[in-house]
Parts: structure tokens; C-alpha cells; sequence
């Protein structure tokens, strides 16, 4: 069915690719052959995306060699990869929200007749696309009035409109159901037998082994391991290169719960407005309770419900035993210390063109402000002076711009800003997305002391790995609901496998949705 | 037979989309408003110099409403709309008044003029990479002085000529300036409806980033939509020589507010991507309507910049409150999706 | 006033990373190269008109009605800041002007107040259609320009209709006492002992200074002032850090409303009536001076010396081709090329030094 060792399609030879503070790719090896489905895996932040956008043209490597069909390529845009045959369907939505399904899946190559759009074509070929996908869509309706599992469906509609050699599928079902996936899969498995390559990335590891052929596991920008026929590997094999023996949970002296009395933040059955349903968990002081779960699952909804952006409609939160109406993120702080350093740091953590000053300090006007307003500068530098020292926050003076911090250092502002502002529960979300390895244990470090210095702390990543080194009890979420917890004993392959149990269901195992 | 039922289906869908959209609410409330009007007036109001003067005024608010509009596709600004339109429109008449030069060739000088303008308002944006708002402004303040330039204190009448003959035209009563402003609309609706480019255009007004991955120039986008607004000026310059008595330096002096009031009661979006032409063009006519009340019960003219202001006002807000209602829904589809998933996913769980 | 010792260009200051600071920095503050460049270019400009034409110097006839202009357009520019400094605008800055001056013209001759009680009533009317304005914008959502300017028509109406309903000649003309002379007086008037300040410079600038100290400390120094910059940087992290964004927005649009009220006023000293017409001339250098100045239109950024800097800019440009003759006609030819060439060049200065700041990295 397949023939691994024929000449590859497309092969991407020691890619390097770095970013301001952080090196996203280094020597990373991609090979495709066609006719076969290669997974491309990784934990978040090993390269992925990264490695997907230079094969669509959106990034240049600073080194490394792409070579499509036998021949070298340099792709300048999305249009060099289109004409070389490479179609890709991305994470993120890319559709023109006014236009039409048809418009929007003939986008990349608009049929045209003379200097108009001949519709009739666009239309036939839309809904050829459409076809492939067995889909019945108004080929006329608007994209914006179609559902998120609909608009991702035209995404991947729009991918296959056109004779391509290379088809890369960046999480695809995310939005979809298993009825969608499977009629999705399918298609790939037909366009396989037809001799395209595709390239699955998913999070979704049954998926992965039930179409994929092949597959290329990628750690801290590096290809661990290279177009290995899938067959011959297991599930857990597949895991534990993707963690990585490195990534062994660094082990921390454990510290002090405080067990007695009531908790410092609690939740009750917590129902709300964005649809979690009957949330109930409890964070002490001096703990760091992890809250896992796959995009999607409604974590960051619900940190975002504790800080008042989003209405609890039934089930109470109590905040050292005392109920909770929470109403801003002004009176979470102020009146129940509640602190949340959200995942996107550079869009929601931080002001990245203001000085260091501003960024921390704007939590402790409030508290060290004088008549009129008046913010006594002295007292203002001292106290962010005091907290860049003792979090290591690297930066040439108060007066340096966020913006021009590595991605270490710019998550230490944003968590500081919480801790100048004495807050004693912190909600930290994903905070080591997109940062190198040396800055993430240091930051482990100090989340680690943070909770021993009496913090309680509830902790949202979906790095495994990070979660097994710090949470001691893990919360796993689905579907806006809590699916289950896991106490952590620290030993990674017991305390992952338990949790990825949770996140597919507890009998996914014997569940095979996938026919090969 | 399932091609025949969906097109029906479809025809149908999008006859109530319409009967639901902003155009139909302004057809509405114009139509009403014009009934009124005519029925306070006692009928004078539908007498041939009375609709021969309605729409000859309609001619430049819709086609300056156009310009704006066609920059506001690509979410840009043009604030030099009035200035350019001035100067071009006091060329026009200073070239064929003192220098003698033919009718035809003076208005195909400020047509290609105004391109050319537009289009280096374009460029400034996208190499400068400065606000366009900016851009424009400083271009505004350089074409108002322009227009001061060649025109000075004085008024040029470009005398009896073709184009004045032209400008008091009329076709069964319907002034031929004004089918010129419907024929520019028309075109451009079809431009932006059918022509790729104006496709492109519009794909890049709303998701650049899609576009950027569909193959499209944002860039060449913003350049061609800042010169099409400088060929409609041109266009709108040209009509105002042909019907106006005189040409001076406060052509254009007013143009700005009435650019952006018709296409934004017409429906377009700020930031690009969404406009309707008709829209704007009903949104012209249901302006020009104020003023028309305005004159026929001797008010202030103050009522109608009043009226437009709070009009224009209560459009953004309703549209808000529609579109805020719209996202609640959207939420509750997704809802009812998730749990559409979960339900799939414990069925199958409960099977094995 | 250090204004924008916290604030500045992103990219213009670029530190050597990775050393944690022990004492405080003396390096100068950012953006203040921009704004002695343009005190040079000022200085530079003042001499070469002087040597072309010495009535440039004329106290009585070019420089008083100079720095008079430069005065009212100042606090035409700190409205706009406002707006500016949470990424927002205020086209209605013209027509804010009008409102409050025909507060400002009713108080006098209907109610019969004072200068300073008359005035303090167009301040409060500026400040109540800007706060209107404001809450508008953050109760809707809708972008602030679409805002300001149905703003800006409604008012131009309501304006002119009040004024034709309650003067007969559209102006409202009783001038109580003290009027006449701020609009005459300069520091010559002003005596301590026998040292009198110059004839050169108008008494009406310290209305300007007043409002440069109290915008400029409200920026600087206080709690609001800051959370009003982060609103502007940011919307979403200021939220998330727990500032009241929707009443800071409120707030902004307030004290552009103000500010407006009373660069009509001033406008209305130097005429020396209140009419609808007041204001109709404040839009384009509204912008002009902050952005010349270093404000930035994406919010976060403000300058108030920049803004009297990029407005003295403008008016000593405009003064200056004047005095060489230069036809009024050709007048805003040269100002919109020299403004067009001033903004590309300090674009692509801190493009330029961006891109070195992100290669070091």
C-alpha cells in the first residue's frame, strides 16, 4: 500500500529557524514520500507550527534545505508553495468572513474569465471539493454564518481544491465531530491511494495511528526521530520521545500543604455562562493544583470566569471559605487577591510598548498612591526594583521596554505584576509556551517556590511534562467538564498515562473510531 | 432536480436575506420619507423641476459616498476626498476657461489626475507604512492648498460650453449627471461583485492574513482601492463643474462628513471587508431627503448636519446591539456543537 | 516637565540585554531625541525667516499673534492627545470647541456671569458632550472615529441652531469684564516690582501653561494618568491587570471634551465673540502637533512638550512662509509636503533602529 522507500516528495533537511530569545527550530529533518500519510508529532513548543509555516512559504529558514518533487525551492510566499503544490490547512481560521463557502475555497486560485470571476466555475469546483467531503453546504452562504466545525470543514475544502503533490493537515479536527473526522480521513486515505503526500499534525494520538503511515518526531526544534514506519513503533514509545528522558520530571523538595481549615479558592459546581458544567475543585495554600486538558477544553474559560469576565449561573466559588462574587478583575484583585497570568502573554500579560515600571507596577498604584492620584515615583521603582531582582528579570534598566525582553524574562513580568500586588491565589496559564529550555526550569523553579512561599496555585498547561514536575494533584478537563484527577507521584509514565487516559475517555483504548 | 430545488432554495435564502439587511431598512425609510414629503408638499414635490433638482443634488454625495467607500473595503481612510475633488473640479474649469483647452481632453486630465493622486496616496501608505488616516491628512492639507493655488479668491464659470450643456441635461426628466453617479455606482458594485481584482480587494479588507495566504497583495490592494477613490473623485469633480453655476475654493469644503455618513448608514464596516454599494447609494438618498424637508418647511439648514449626526449615531449603535445579539446566537450554535461531541464521544465510549 | 520620561517609541531605546540594573539609568529619556530635533528644526527656522525678513521678529505684529496661535493650537493638540492616549480620536475636537463656547457665550450674555464662573460653565458642557462621547464608544464598542465624527455633525447643528435661536447676529457678542484684556494683554502687563515680562508674549499663554502642567502631571504622575496610557497600549492586558477600561475611556474622551471647551474659549478671547464658527479650523492641526510630537495614534504614547513642539512646528512654518510672502495659497502646499516628509522620515528612523534592536537579539 505504501512504499516508504521511494524517492520523497518533499524533503526539508536541517531546518534552523530562530526567533527573538528563542531558537524554534534546529536542525530538524522532514521527509515525505507520496502516497503516504506521514504524522508530523511534538509536544507544544517542540517546532511544529514553525516547521509548517516555512513549508507554506510564511517563514524563511536561517538554514536548511527544502526540495520539493527532486528539486531545490526557496518559498518567498504562500503563493511560491501553492504553485510547488503544497496546499495546507492551519490552525488558525484563515477564511474571509463575508465571502462565500464557494469564494472562500477557490480564494487560492480565484477561476477567472477575462478580467471577471467566472462563477460557474468556482462554483463547479467548489462543489467538487465539497463533494470529496461528502458535504452538503449552501455553496452561496457567507462564512461567517456557518458554525466553527463547518467553517473548518470549507478550510479543508479549500485544500483540496487544487492538484496538489503535498497536503499538510495542521490539527484539522479540532473543531470537528468523530462523524466529520472519520469522513475526513477517509478522504486522506483516497487521496493517499491517489499518490499525494499529507502531513498530519495532531494532538489526538488515535487518530494519528489509525491513517498515518509514517511518522517524525520533533523535540526542541530537533527531528528525535525521522519517517519511521509507524507499525513499528507503539503509543508509548511514540510518547516518550516526545517528552524526551531530558524532560524527566526535575524532582523539587516537597513542601508544606496546609491541609487544615478551608481552602483558599474553592468551587463548588460551578456552572457558567461559556457552558463549563458542575466544575468543582479546590486549591490550598502552599499547593499547586494542575488544571489539564486539551485546547479547547474550557480551562482558560474558566480561569477567566473566576476573575468575573464570564457570569457563574449556578454552583458557588469560595475564597477562603467565604462565598465569592466575583464581578471584574479589579475586584478579584483587590478584594479577593486573586492574580491571573493569562497564556498570551504578549497580547494579554503584558504593555509591550511601555517600560518595565509600567508593566509591573500597574497593580500597586492603587495601594501606594497619594492624594490626587499622585504615584510617588521613588516608592514605585523601589517596588519594582525589588521584584526584577528577586524573579532574575534580566533587563538593561526600569525604563526598558517589555517588548524587547526574551520570552523568559517577559513571562516574569507578567507573573510579577501579580506578586507586587500580593495576591495569595495565582491562576497561571501556559506560561512557558514558546520559551527556550533553560528559562523554563528556572521558571518551574520559581512557581515551585512561590507555592512553598504559601501561595496556592492553579496551574494551566498542556505540557505534560510541566505538569507532572510541579502540580501535585492533576485536575484533567473535557468538554467544559471536569473528567477526572490524578494524584501526582512525580513518575511521569504513571501519572501521563492516567491523565491521557482521562482526556480520551477512560476506555479509549479498546476504542478504535479509525478503520485502517 | 436537486440543482433546481437548491437554486430555488437559494434564491429564496437570499430574498430574505435581503429583506432582513440594512438596504431594506433604507429603502424602507427612504420610500417612506419621499411619500411624506411629497404628501406634505401636495404633490409639488413630484413636478419635474422639483425631482430634476432632488436628484442632480444627489450626484456628488453619492459619488464622493463611493470614494470613501472603496477605501473603506480595504479598511482604509481617504480624508483627502473633499480637497481633491475641489482641485480637480477648479483645474478643470481654469484649464478650459484660461488656457483654452478642450472640454474632453480637460476631463480626461482630472480623471487620469485624480488616479494618479489616489493611487500616490496609496503608495505613501504602503511604503511609509504610516497610518492612512495620516497619509491622507497631510494630502489633504497639500490639495487644499493646491485648489487655493489655481483658483485664488475668484469664481471660474467655464462658461457655456458642452459640459454645461451636459450638466442640465435630462432623460425623461432624470438629470443625465445623476444616471452618470447610478452608472459609477453600478460599475463599481460589479467591480467589487464579479472582477477578481475587486475580489482581491475585498478578501484583503476582511482577513488580510487569509489573503496573505491565498496568494493576494494587501499591499497592491491598498494601492488600487486609494486610486479608484481618486478616479471617483475625478468623476465627482468633472459633474460638478457640469452642473455647478461656478466653481471656487470652497468646492469640496464640505465633502468630508457626507463621504463617510452614506457608506457607514449604508453598512460598511471600518475595518474593511464588508460594504454595500446600494446601501450607500440609498444612504445618499435618504440624506439628501433631510435636506429636502429641510427646504420644504423653511428649517434651519443646521437640522440636517443635526439629523445626519444623530441618524448616523443611532446606526451604529442598533447595528451594534444586532451584532452583539448575532454573537449570542453564534455562542449558543457552538454550545449545542460541543455537546454535540460530547454526546458522540460517550456514546462511543459506552459501546466498547 | 518630563512627561514622557516613561513613555516612548518602541525601538528607539535599545539597552545591551542581559545585565540586571543596580542603579538608576541617566541615559536620556526616549523620545526626547525627537523632540530636541524638533526644537532645533524650530530654532533653525525661526533664524532663516529672521535673516530672510527681520519683521519676523516683530514683537507687536509677528511674534505676539505667533505665540497666541501657538497657545490656542497647544490645547487644540492636548485634546486630541487625549483621545490619542487610549488609541483612540476625537474628530469632534472642532466642534467640542463650539459646544463649549456657546456655553460659554449663553453664560455671558443670558445669565449674566462673570468671566471665570462663565468660563468653568463651557469647561463643565465640554466636559459632559466628551464623557457622552466616551461612553458611547465603550458602551457600543464602535470604533471612536465612526463616534466623533456622527458626533461632529450633530453638534455642527445643534451648534448653529442655537445660536440662530437665541442672537440675532449668530454671535453672542457681551464680553464681561477682563475679556478684552486677555486677548490684548501680554507680560508687559505683568509687573513684579519694576521688572515686566516681554510685550512679546501673550498673557493668554498661561492658559496653555496651565493646561500643560495639569495634563502633563495627570500623565506622568498619577495612578489614572498611567492606566489611561495602558488602556491606550493595550486594552485586553489592561483589563486583565484590573483597570476600569470602560471609564478610563469615559475619562480620555472627558478631558479631550474639556480641553477642547477651552481652546474655543481661548479662540473666542482673540476673536472677541462667541460664534458656531469657532473650532471649524482645529481638526487637521489637532493632529498635527501630538503626532509631529511623538504621540502616537495607537495609544500608550504621549507627549505634552511634543505636542507644543510639533504645534509651534506647524504655526512658525505657517507664519514664516507668510512673512516671505508667500500667498496664503501656496501656504498649505508646503506645509502638507513638509509634514508628509517629517512623518516618513521619523518612520523610517524607528523602523530602522526596530529592525537593528530585534537583529541583536
Amino acid at each position: 500500500m505504501t512504499d516508504i522507500g521511494s524517492d520523497p516528495i518533499l524533503l526539508a533537511d536541517g531546518l534552523v529557524k530562530d526567533f527573538p530569545g528563542v531558537r524554534a527550530l534546529n536542525g530538524a529533518t522532514l521527509r515525505m514520500s507520496p502516497g503516504s500519510v506521514h504524522a508530523l508529532l511534538g509536544e507544544n513548543g517542540a517546532g511544529k507550527s514553525t516547521l509548517i509555516k516555512i513549508l507554506t512559504g510564511l517563514y524563511q529558514p536561517d538554514a536548511g534545505n527544502l526540495v520539493v518533487g527532486g528539486q531545490p525551492i526557496t518559498l518567498h510566499s504562500a503563493n511560491d508553495a501553492a504553485a510547488a503544490g503544497i496546499a495546507v490547512v492551519h490552525q488558525e481560521r484563515n477564511l474571509v468572513p463575508e465571502f462565500s463557502v464557494a469564494e472562500n475555497i477557490t480564494l487560492n486560485r480565484i477561476p477567472v474569465r477575462g478580467v471577471l470571476v467566472d462563477r460557474a466555475e468556482m462554483r463547479a469546483r467548489a462543489r467538487r471539493c465539497l463533494d470529496l467531503l461528502d458535504l452538503d453546504l449552501d455553496l452561496d452562504a457567507p462564512v461567517n454564518r456557518l458554525s466553527v466545525a463547518q467553517a473548518q470543514l470549507v478550510e479543508i475544502a479549500r485544500a483540496l481544491s487544487s492538484e496538489n503533490r503535498v497536503l499538510l493537515l495542521d490539527e484539522p479536527t479540532s473543531a470537528l465531530t468523530l462523524q466529520e473526522s472519520d469522513r475526513l480521513f477517509e478522504l486522506v486515505r483516497r487521496l493517499r491511494d491517489q499518490g499525494t503526500a499529507i502531513l498530519l499534525v495532531s494532538h489526538k494520538l488515535e487518530e494519528v495511528f489509525a491513517v498515518c503511515d509514517t511518522v517524525t518526531v520533533l523535540r526542541d526544534g530537533v527531528s528525535v526521530l525521522e519517517a519511521a514506519p509507524l507499525a513499528e513503533h507503539s503509543r508509548d514509545e511514540v510518547v516518550t520521545l516526545m517528552v524526551g528522558r531530558s524532560h524527566q520530571a526535575a524532582s523539587f523538595e516537597p513542601h508544606v500543604v496546609e491541609r487544615d481549615g478551608p481552602a483558599a479558592l474553592e468551587l463548588d459546581k460551578v456552572s457558567t455562562a461559556s457552558g463549563h458544567r458542575d466544575i468543582s475543585l479546590d486549591v490550598r495554600r502552599g499547593e499547586i493544583v494542575g488544571l489539564y486538558g486539551l485546547v479547547g477544553a474550557g480551562r482558560t474559560e474558566l480561569a477567566k470566569a473566576l476573575l468575573g469576565l464570564d457570569r457563574v449561573v449556578s454552583g458557588e466559588v469560595r475564597v477562603h471559605g467565604q462565598r465569592a462574587r466575583v464581578r471584574d478583575v479589579r475586584e478579584a484583585l483587590n478584594r479577593y487577591r486573586i492574580g491571573y497570568v493569562p497564556e498570551n502573554r504578549k497580547e494579554e500579560g503584558l504593555f509591550l510598548d511601555q517600560p518595565l515600571t509600567m508593566n509591573i507596577a500597574v497593580t500597586v498604584w492603587n495601594r501606594i498612591q497619594r492624594a490626587f492620584g499622585y504615584v510617588p515615583r521613588a516608592r514605585e521603582r523601589k517596588l519594582v526594583q525589588e521584584y526584577t531582582e528577586s524573579l532574575g528579570i534580566r533587563a538593561s534598566g526600569p525604563d526598558q521596554h517589555a517588548g524587547l525582553l526574551s520570552g523568559g524574562n517577559q513571562q516574569k513580568v507578567s507573573l510579577a505584576k501579580w506578586l507586587a500586588a500580593k495576591t495569595e491565589i495565582l491562576i497561571i496559564d501556559e506560561p512557558t509556551v514558546g520559551i527556550d529550555v533553560r528559562a523554563k526550569s528556572a521558571f518551574h523553579q520559581l512557581i515551585w517556590q512561590l507555592a512553598a512561599d504559601g501561595l496556592a496555585i492553579l496551574l494551566i498547561t498542556s505540557d505534560l511534562p510541566e505538569m507532572v514536575t510541579l502540580a501535585e494533584r492533576i485536575v484533567v478537563m473535557r468538554d467544559f467538564q471536569i473528567a477526572g484527577s490524578v494524584p501526582n507521584d512525580h513518575d511521569y509514565e504513571r501519572t501521563s498515562t492516567a491523565v491521557i487516559r482521562l482526556i480520551h475517555g477512560s476506555g479509549s483504548s479498546n476504542r478504535k473510531p479509525y478503520e485502517r | 432536480m436537486k440543482a433546481l430545488s437548491s437554486g430555488r432554495s437559494e434564491a429564496r435564502t437570499s430574498l430574505l436575506r435581503f429583506f432582513r439587511s440594512t438596504e431594506m431598512t433604507l429603502l424602507v425609510v427612504g420610500a417612506a420619507g419621499f411619500a411624506i414629503l411629497v404628501a406634505g408638499s401636495h404633490g409639488s414635490l413630484l413636478h419635474g423641476d422639483a425631482v430634476r433638482g432632488i436628484l442632480s443634488y444627489l450626484t456628488v454625495p453619492i459619488l464622493i459616498g463611493l470614494a470613501q467607500l472603496v477605501v473603506l473595503a480595504v479598511g482604509q481612510m481617504n480624508l483627502s476626498v473633499g480637497p481633491l475633488g475641489g482641485f480637480l473640479a477648479v483645474l478643470i474649469a481654469a484649464l478650459m476657461a484660461d488656457h483654452g483647452v478642450p472640454v474632453l481632453l480637460a476631463v480626461v486630465i482630472a480623471l487620469t489626475l485624480g488616479t494618479l493622486i489616489g493611487a500616490a496616496n496609496g503608495l505613501l501608505v504602503v511604503t511609509t507604512r504610516i497610518n492612512g488616516f495620516i497619509v491622507t491628512l497631510a494630502t489633504m492639507t497639500i490639495l487644499g492648498g493646491l485648489q487655493y493655488r489655481v483658483v485664488g479668491t475668484r469664481t471660474i464659470d467655464p462658461g457655456s460650453g458642452i459640459l454645461k450643456t451636459f450638466g442640465t441635461m435630462s432623460l425623461l426628466n432624470v438629470p443625465v449627471i445623476f444616471l452618470i453617479a447610478l452608472a459609477a455606482a453600478g460599475l463599481l458594485a460589479f467591480f467589487l461583485r464579479r472582477v477578481v481584482t475587486g475580489r482581491r480587494l475585498l478578501a484583503s479588507g476582511g482577513n488580510p492574513l487569509a489573503a496573505r495566504l491565498s496568494g493576494i497583495s494587501n499591499d497592491r490592494a491598498i494601492v488600487v482601492a486609494h486610486a479608484l477613490s481618486g478616479l471617483i473623485i475625478g468623476v465627482a469633480a468633472v459633474l460638478t463643474v457640469a452642473s455647478a453655476p461656478g466653481v471656487n475654493k470652497s468646492i469640496g469644503g464640505d465633502w468630508l462628513l457626507p463621504s463617510f455618513a452614506a457608506p457607514i448608514i449604508g453598512g460598511a464596516a471600518l475595518t474593511g471587508g464588508s460594504v454595500s454599494v446600494l446601501g450607500a447609494v440609498l444612504a445618499a438618498f435618504v440624506i439628501r431627503l433631510v435636506d429636502v424637508a429641510r427646504a420644504q418647511y423653511s428649517l434651519d439648514p443646521s437640522w440636517v448636519n443635526f439629523t445626519v449626526g444623530a441618524v448616523v449615531l443611532g446606526t451604529v449603535v442598533i447595528t451594534r446591539i444586532r451584532e452583539t445579539r448575532q454573537a449570542k446566537a453564534t455562542r449558543r450554535r457552538v454550545d449545542l456543537g460541543r455537546t454535540g461531541i460530547t454526546g458522540d464521544s460517550s456514546t462511543a465510549g459506552s459501546a466498547s | 516637565m518630563n512627561t514622557t520620561e516613561q513613555v516612548g517609541q518602541p525601538g528607539t531605546d535599545r539597552p545591551p540585554p542581559g545585565r540586571p540594573w543596580t542603579v538608576r539609568s541617566h541615559r536620556l529619556p526616549p523620545g526626547s531625541i525627537q523632540r530636541l530635533g524638533l526644537l532645533a528644526i524650530i530654532a533653525v527656522l525661526v533664524f532663516a525667516f529672521g535673516s530672510a525678513r527681520s519683521s519676523f521678529y516683530n514683537q507687536q505684529l509677528t511674534v505676539f499673534p505667533l505665540l497666541r496661535d501657538i497657545a490656542t493650537f497647544t490645547v487644540v493638540g492636548l485634546s486630541q492627545m487625549a483621545a490619542l492616549s487610549v488609541g483612540h480620536m476625537n474628530l469632534a475636537v472642532g466642534r467640542m470647541a463650539a459646544f463649549s463656547a456657546m456655553f460659554m457665550g449663553l453664560a455671558y450674555q443670558d445669565w449674566h456671569l462673570p468671566l471665570y464662573p462663565g468660563l468653568a460653565v463651557g469647561l463643565a458642557a465640554g466636559a459632559a458632550i466628551g464623557s457622552l462621547t466616551g461612553w458611547i464608544i465603550s458602551a457600543t464598542g464602535v470604533n471612536s472615529f465612526v463616534v466623533t465624527l456622527a458626533m461632529d455633525f450633530a453638534l455642527l447643528g445643534l451648534v448653529s441652531l442655537v445660536y440662530s435661536q437665541f442672537s440675532t447676529t449668530a454671535a453672542f457678542t457681551t464680553q464681561p469684564a477682563g475679556m478684552d484684556g486677555l486677548r490684548t494683554y501680554s507680560l508687559a502687563d505683568l509687573c513684579a516690582g519694576n521688572v515686566c515680562g516681554s510685550p512679546a508674549i501673550p498673557q493668554i499663554l498661561l492658559f496653555t501653561g496651565l493646561a500643560m502642567l495639569v495634563v502633563g502631571y495627570l500623565y506622568a504622575r498619577t495612578r489614572v494618568g498611567r492606566e489611561l496610557l495602558l488602556v491606550g497600549s493595550n486594552i485586553r492586558a489592561a483589563r486583565l491587570s484590573g483597570i476600569p477600561d470602560r471609564r478610563r475611556v469615559i475619562l480620555a474622551h472627558g478631558l479631550s471634551g474639556t480641553l477642547a471647551g477651552l481652546a474655543g474659549f481661548m479662540l473666542a478671547v482673540t476673536s472677541g465673540s462667541f460664534t458656531a464658527g469657532i473650532g471649524s479650523q482645529f481638526m487637521i492641526p489637532s493632529f498635527l502637533g501630538p503626532i509631529l510630537g511623538g504621540t502616537l495614534l495607537t495609544g500608550g504614547v504621549v507627549s505634552v512638550v511634543g505636542t507644543l513642539l510639533g504645534t509651534a512646528l506647524v504655526q512658525v512654518i505657517r507664519q514664516g512662509l507668510t512673512t516671505l510672502g508667500v500667498g496664503l495659497e501656496s501656504l498649505d502646499v508646503y506645509l502638507g509636503v513638509i509634514l508628509l516628509l517629517t512623518l516618513s522620515a521619523g518612520r523610517i528612523g524607528s523602523v530602522v533602529s526596530h529592525r537593528r534592536a530585534v537583529k541583536t537579539r
